[in-house]
């Protein structure tokens, strides 16, 4: 007599293999798709980084040509594996801020290149070194003596140009400097976009970073991703206990589980077919905002007059078929009134207005209650 | 399967502990561990919903307004106790009540669960679906299912007019024969012979059986019985609307035309019946409804009721040409056709009037209708411009009213036009005058 209308779990599980299969080769794709071709996260100038801003393009040119290229992002690292014969790159000097920091790059040995320095950095570890006026980058020729520079030929330089006085060699319109303060060969940039993946088929700009990075056997590229200061700050994270963590998270099971409980209910929702509901009054009340929007007196003075006749006419044995004249002089004779009043009511002109079309209506009855108690 | 909130609450106490830890990630994974095993064993333990076999009882069929009790049989067969909830679902114009019950049935045993069902709309009801949530011992979580338990009910048209029986029946009685007139006169039929009592009136004496019988015997005469009395409801888009104030609820939206016209019907057909007419009943919109014909007298009145409970009106224009063929294809003798309609005059005009010559030259015509009370007010509002505005708007419908009224009438049709409550006993009335003039 009864019988289960609830699928089992084999026939859901039946219903639903298609779809989630279906999903998961999507899932699967997808992320397949998105680990090979999205841009490896790295910011401007970052050894790793694949986007147009990355420096991967130069990094894998240098390795190719035997050169050891180790990114670091902390200047702990950066002393840890420092030698004498190696090239520190500083890629985003503004990162670098407060001078014990500065000084414990100073400190770093072999040799520097600077990217787009400013004054604060120019002190601590290019002394004489002056920032000069900015020019956006774009292709320049070499104009100086360094060997580097010359067998590049044009690249595309720029940024601040740099001022030095008893300069070893200033090229590019005062955008490449290379000097030796104390020992140590010390080179300017003024912008690293050349060494950028997007520029780096350019001009000869390739052939510009290779000659500049390229002359040590081993580089320390150092590109810090946050701003580097003095005192190591604990960020917010670092503060929060691990518990809350992990409260937020049993939290999130308990509220899920309770809204799984009070979500289910008990059966399907009914539904039912229902009746139309129409007020069978509607038309008339229909018809009466019609007259009040057109403010139609006349139609409602004929219609309320018509009624009147309807009930009073029978009454005085008369037929619906008389005329006006016999109607009132009935009438008349009937409440011992004016023929005149009675006719301007029943028949007389339209009401000129809402005032008039009321005191029609009251007149009217009372010419009914007159009739009907006579 | 279902939760419970417990399982949540469970989640929660685990929170707490996840703060006070040393090692707040082992005791969260923990705390997942734990529920995974609770909410298993718990589910794996419920008894079956699906093994559950179900019965039904009870009444099939009440009058709108009333209510009955449907008796669930839940049967386990299977082995493990079956405790938790159980809904079963109705329409909700059915008002099931109550809406949920507790279950707790141990393995081979049975229980019985009832629900009272208070319909609001008349016609046939189905049974939805019985649904069961069978917790498991620790109440974390649940297995829910549903089954089909096939049941109907029929709700019938309330006959609230029955209170006006006994009234029309004691009117009835005046003019049957227990009081036997000795007057001949139209509407009568010859019922017996009886001796002459002093105060008959002479001209009753019948002189032939006097000379057979050596004593004075008079004619009595009755009403004519053995009439025939065809009740045509219209379910057209016409008693669709809605007047008056719905009597079963109190619904101030009002009751549609059609129930009205069913009450006034129901009215008619009992005291036919009792009247001794024969009652054949016809629903009609542009196809036949239902009818109902050749029911013994006693079957007359349970078999019309059980024939309008399921019928709606339609939205649709009814078709009065098909009418009166059907009409006149099942009713051949002569007979009183009662069309209960509404007097609205677009649709008479254009579908009725052409149409009823060939009706009313067969069988003698009574149109009956329910008229709206709120026209009625609306008529008679004086209070402000607007007021005078609907009250005018009220005047032209009841203008056309009178007017398709008298066209009618002008067919040798008799017209009832009555308010909602009075529809019913102002039919009866019509009735018992046209057989008291034997014109039936």
């Amino acid at each position: 007599m009864s019988r289960p209308t609830s699928p089992r779990i084999r026939d859901r599980w039946r219903t639903w293999r298609g779809a989630l299969g279906l999903l998961l080769v999507i899932v699967v794709v997808a992320m397949l798709m998105v680990t090979v071709s999205t841009p490896r996260p790295g910011g401007y100038l970052d050894a790793e980084g694949t986007g147009p801003g990355g420096a991967h393009a130069l990094a894998a040119l240098l390795a190719d040509q035997g050169v050891r290229v180790e990114q670091v992002r902390t200047v702990q690292e950066a002393r840890e594996i420092a030698t004498p014969d190696s090239l520190v790159v500083l890629t985003r000097p503004e990162y670098l801020m407060g001078e014990d920091l500065l000084d414990r790059i100073s400190e770093l040995p072999g040799d520097l290149l600077l990217i787009g320095p400013m004054d604060l950095v120019l002190d601590e570890l290019a002394p004489g070194v002056s920032e000069g006026d900015y020019d956006p980058a774009r292709s320049r020729e070499p104009t100086c003596g360094l060997r580097e520079a010359v067998q590049a030929g044009s690249a595309r330089m720029g940024g601040t140009a740099y001022q030095v006085t008893g300069p070893d060699a200033r090229c590019y319109e005062g955008s490449l400097i290379r000097y030796r303060p104390n020992g140590r060969t010390t080179t300017i940039v003024g912008s690293g976009d050349f060494m950028t993946n997007g520029r780096l088929i350019e001009d000869g700009n390739a052939a510009l970073a290779v000659n500049l990075v390229g002359a040590h056997p081993r580089v320390t590229w150092f590109a810090p991703r946050l701003p580097q200061g003095d005192q190591p700050t604990a960020t917010l994270e670092e503060l929060v206990p691990d518990q809350v963590g992990w409260l937020v998270w049993s939290l999130i099971v308990a509220v899920g589980l309770i809204a799984i409980a009070q979500g289910r209910r008990l059966g399907p929702v009914v539904t039912e077919k229902l009746p139309v509901v129409v007020r069978a009054a509607e038309t008339a009340e229909g018809r009466g905002r019609l007259y009040r929007a057109r403010r139609a007196r006349d139609r409602a003075g004929h219609a309320l007059r018509a009624a009147t006749l309807d009930r009073i006419v029978p009454r005085l044995g008369l037929t619906p078929a008389s005329t006006p004249d016999a109607i009132v002089a009935a009438i008349a004779v009937r409440i011992g009134q004016d023929a005149g009043q009675i006719r301007h009511a029943l028949y007389g002109p339209a009401p000129a207005d809402d005032t008039q079309l009321v005191a029609l209506a009251r007149h009217l009855d009372t010419l009914e209650r007159q009739v009907r108690d006579s | 399967m279902a939760l419970t909130r417990r399982a949540g609450l469970i989640a929660l106490v685990g929170a707490v502990l996840v703060v006070l830890a040393p090692r707040p990630g082992l005791v969260f994974a923990l705390l997942l561990g734990l529920l995974a095993v609770l909410i298993g064993v718990d589910l794996a333990l419920a008894g079956s919903v699906r093994a559950l076999r179900f019965q039904r009882q009870g009444e099939t069929a009440l009058r709108l307004g009333d209510s009955i009790e449907v008796t669930l049989l839940v049967e386990n067969p299977g082995a493990r106790r079956v405790r938790g909830r159980l809904r079963d679902a109705w329409a909700p114009s059915v008002r099931a009540a109550p809406r949920e019950q507790p279950v707790d049935v141990r393995p081979g045993r049975r229980q019985r669960i009832v629900s009272r069902l208070s319909p609001l709309r008349r016609g046939d009801h189905q049974a939805v679906t019985v649904t069961v949530r069978a917790l498991g011992p620790l109440g974390i979580a649940a297995r829910q299912g549903s089954h089909h338990v096939p049941w109907s009910i029929r709700v019938l048209p309330p006959f609230l007019s029955r209170r006006h029986l006994p009234s029309r029946l004691a009117r009835l009685r005046e003019l049957d024969g227990r009081h036997p007139a000795l007057v001949r006169g139209q509407g009568t039929e010859f019922d017996s012979l009886r001796e002459y009592v002093v105060g008959d009136d002479v001209r009753s004496i019948d002189w032939r059986a006097t000379a057979r019988r050596h004593d004075v015997v008079v004619r009595t005469w009755r009403p004519e019985r053995d009439r025939r009395v065809l009740i045509v409801l219209d379910t057209g888009r016409t008693s669709a609307g809605r007047v008056g104030v719905d009597p079963t609820s109190g619904d101030p939206t009002g009751w549609p035309r059609l129930d009205w016209s069913m009450d006034a019907a129901l009215l008619l057909a009992a005291l036919a019946a009792k009247a001794g007419d024969r009652v054949d009943f016809l629903a009609h919109d542009r196809t036949v409804r239902a009818w109902v014909s050749g029911a013994s007298r006693t079957e007359m009145l349970p078999s019309v009721v059980n024939a309008m409970a399921p019928l709606e009106a339609e939205l649709v224009e009814a078709d009065a040409p098909a009418m009166v063929a059907a009409v006149l294809t099942r009713a051949r003798r002569r007979c009183l056709v009662v069309l209960l309609t509404d007097l609205n005059a677009a649709a008479l005009e254009e579908g009725l009037l052409p149409v009823l010559p060939r009706l009313s030259a067969r069988h003698q015509v009574l149109v009956a209708a329910v008229a709206d009370p709120r026209v009625a007010e609306l008529a008679a509002g004086r209070d402000s411009a607007e007021r005078v505005y609907d009250a005018a708007a009220a005047e032209k419908l009841r203008g056309e009213r009178r007017r398709i009224t008298a066209l009618l009438r002008r067919h040798g049709v008799e017209v009832v036009d009555a308010l909602p409550e009075d529809a019913a006993p102002a039919l009866a009335d019509a009735y018992l005058a046209l057989k008291a003039a034997g014109r039936l």
